[in-house]
């Protein structure tokens, strides 16, 4: 689940990234087109990949439930973090994407 | 209602959330504490000791017992131990008078280890919340009738409501505190959207549970009224042979288990029956336990001979509609959920849980903007505040003096399992006085601090009530006690935290309430 | 709160009834057509109905709102009701003769 979690989190990250005003909010400036395409598409790759990186591990029972579960509370987290520790919000979702290979390894 | 689809919804949200919200908050919290009900068991009956042994040690220990001290019985039932349920329970039935009448049941709890006789004090324990969140306390079937619509109503809610949230996806990460009423939708709209698969699934499920309750017409339609042959379809009765007569010697049980688990490739045992049992044609059923796997196999169930260890009968394989009920039930229930993922259906209960209450808050104080320079409060919104305070901060107050009542009572006096409920009711119904006595604003603080004092000293009573405090728990490992205490510790902070913010907001309010905005969900779709 | 019209607040009501009454009616007579038509064992038939009937009682409550007057809002049930009841006893009927 540890390591759902963490893409999950970087995804939702990217995707926030992507829009206009919480870029504005979280780095100070408007996104460009292309940046905000590859946010986007980053996003979805990462929430993707954590799909897969759930199912993979447990099945596809057990394993559809716990994404549900990391889906849900790392948007929580994202979304509770960001108006009063943006800084916070942001740097997890980078230590996320760093650690997650490391995660990996410890799954497979 | 002539304005268009989603003002209609926004209209059908509003009063649909409002009528049935008080309800439904009481509904998710106690579900959600249910998801814990083993740990507040354990919590609630410290005397009872949670030991892990393995089944087939527990089986053979009851078996032992049973032989002892019910071998005229014709059935005796058996629930094994699992990680959150450490009781060994066995129970046994005499035959019946008469044919066609239920025998007499008696149920014993018995320590795993050494097979003696446990009692701990006379407790519903966690099984209350559970049973309220969907008997709410009435006779039966209305509770569950009242319940299930109240799930209905739920679900209409939540479709409304997101038919009527224009910004779903704009505003899917949009949270802005410390901005009044806006916050509080901000928040409401989160915690909704944010948990909205957990929800769709808790509410929908809770509808499939009791659709055989609430939606016969197909059942009796598709089976000419005979409901019994219906059930017996679902269920299958796994077929037990008739008294033989003759006496015959029980063999071991213990060995069965084994030989179940290889039926169903894996998998536990949950619960063993075993019918007649001294007699030739004595058999013995070994139900799956719900605990190891997402989907909920209803009956799934393997029969031996109790003598020879013949295997009688299996049950078939689920057919998908079934599974996809059965699907419902164990998400719903969450039986397989470990530590992590318990945790985690705990969280999401309790965004459900914010999610009617932010919307309640939003209800009222929208309207309450137009009366603020009269200072008086029409009927409806008095009444609509008392009920929010009551229904809220008065609730959570009850669900801290049921567990103050367990402590608090002596461990042998009579009928203390009812007066631990009575505790958890008499305090509701007083709160519910005490705002009708207090202004609001002076009530939420009052109802607030009082649950942030009684949730807090939680670990202090039990240190000084129990000898399984903090200081043991933590030490031995007993994650459970020890999780209980800390989580009440952890609630207390919280609602003095509430409190405080009540408190200071009162004060703020009095400049903030020139400059406010009021927000509406219409003036959302716009 | 301003002083609303009795006829509206008949209107709300009489919607509120359609959707409630109405709406389980629609709801139990979708699930009864659909367990009678499925092909599939009878058991499984009957709980595909049941699990799908709340779906039509969603789509009955939101009708009976977002429709433009009340008296429309008896209507679509009521049609649907029939065509429904028709639907179950043309299965209903070829499945005894």
């Amino acid at each position: 689940m540890l390591l759902a979690l963490l893409l999950c989190y970087g995804g939702f990250t990217a995707l926030c990234l992507s829009m206009d005003r919480h870029h504005a909010e979280l780095l100070g400036c408007k996104p460009s087109a292309r940046r905000r395409r590859g946010m986007k598409l980053g996003g979805w790759v990462l929430l993707a990949l954590s799909l897969w990186a759930a199912v993979s591990s447990t099945g596809w029972g057990l394993g559809l439930v716990e994404w549900f579960a990391v889906l849900m509370l790392s948007a929580l987290l994202l979304v509770l973090l960001m108006p009063y520790r943006p800084r916070l919000a942001l740097s997890l979702a980078g230590v996320s994407l760093l650690i997650s290979p490391v995660a990996a390894f410890a799954q497979y | 209602m002539k304005e268009g689809f989603r003002q209609a919804m926004a209209w059908l949200h509003t009063w649909a959330g409002l009528i049935f919200g008080w309800l439904l908050f009481a509904i998710f919290l106690t579900g959600t504490l249910a998801y814990f009900k083993d740990e507040i068991s354990h919590w609630m009956q410290p005397e009872i000791p949670a030991r892990s042994v393995s089944s087939e040690a527990s089986l053979t220990l009851a078996q032992n017992y049973l032989q002892q001290h019910a071998a005229g019985a014709s059935r005796w039932l058996i629930d094994l131990p699992d990680a959150r349920e450490p009781g060994l329970s066995v129970r046994w039935q005499q035959s019946p008078a008469k044919r066609g009448e239920r025998g007499q049941f008696t149920e014993k709890l018995l320590d795993p280890q050494t097979g003696a006789e446990v009692q701990g004090r006379e407790t519903t324990g966690g099984e209350f919340f559970y049973r309220f969140h969907f008997q709410l306390q009435m006779p039966y079937p209305w509770g569950r009738w009242l319940s299930t619509i109240a799930a209905m109503v739920m679900f209409v809610a939540l479709i409304s409501g997101i038919i009527t949230h224009k910004k779903i996806f704009k505003d899917f990460f949009t949270f802005r505190p410390r901005k009044g009423q806006r916050s509080w939708l901000d928040g409401h709209n989160a915690v909704g959207v944010l948990v909205l698969p957990f929800h769709l699934m808790i509410t929908y499920s809770s509808l499939v549970i009791f659709m055989s309750m609430v939606m016969p017409a197909s059942i009796l339609a598709s089976y000419n009224c005979d409901v019994r042959a219906f059930f017996d379809e679902v269920f299958p009765a796994s077929s037990t042979p008739e008294l033989a007569g003759k006496p015959a010697q029980l063999a071991p049980l213990a060995p069965l288990l084994e030989r179940a688990r290889e039926q169903w490739s894996g998998g536990r045992v949950g619960r063993l029956t075993v019918n007649h049992p001294g007699d030739a044609h004595a058999s013995v059923v070994l139900v799956r336990d719900g605990a190891d796997r997402v989907v909920h196999d209803f009956g799934s169930a393997v029969t031996f001979n109790g003598v020879t260890g013949h295997l009688l009968a299996t049950t078939p394989e689920q057919s998908l509609p079934r599974a996809i009920a059965g699907s419902f039930y164990g998400l719903h229930m969450g039986h397989f959920a470990g530590p992590v993922l318990r945790w985690l259906y705990f969280i999401c209960g309790l965004a459900g849980t914010a999610m009617i209450g932010t919307g309640l808050v939003v209800w009222l104080g929208k309207r309450q903007l137009k009366h603020v320079k009269s200072g008086v409060m029409p009927f409806e919104l008095r009444l609509v505040e008392v009920l929010n305070i009551a229904g809220m901060s008065g609730l959570m107050v009850a669900v801290a003096a049921f567990f103050w009542a367990n402590r608090l009572l002596p461990v042998d006096v009579a009928g203390r399992a009812d007066w631990e409920v009575n505790s958890f009711f008499i305090v509701w119904g007083l709160s519910v006085l005490h705002a009708m006595a207090r202004r609001g604003r002076a009530a939420w603080v009052e109802q607030l601090a009082l649950a942030a004092l009684l949730f807090g000293a939680v670990p202090v009573l039990n240190a000084l009530t129990t000898p399984y405090h903090l200081g043991i728990t933590l030490v031995q490992g007993d994650w459970a006690m020890a999780g209980f205490d800390l989580t009440c510790l952890g609630s207390g902070l919280f609602f003095a935290w509430a409190a405080w913010k009540m408190q200071r907001s009162g004060t703020a309010e009095a400049v903030i309430r020139q400059r406010a905005q009021p927000i509406t969900p219409e003036r959302e779709v716009n | 709160m301003k002083v609303l019209p009795v006829s509206y607040r008949l209107a709300v009501t009489s919607r509120v009834l359609a959707a409630v009454l109405g709406g389980y009616i629609v709801a139990a007579l979708a699930s009864v057509s659909l367990s009678l038509w499925a092909s599939m064992p009878r058991a499984d038939a009957v709980v595909t109905g049941m699990m799908t009937s709340f779906l039509a009682y969603l789509c009955a409550v939101i009708w009976c709102f977002a429709c433009r007057s009340a008296w429309r809002a008896w209507l679509g049930l009521i049609v649907t009701s029939l065509v429904l009841a028709v639907v179950s006893g043309l299965a209903y009927w070829m499945g005894h003769s």
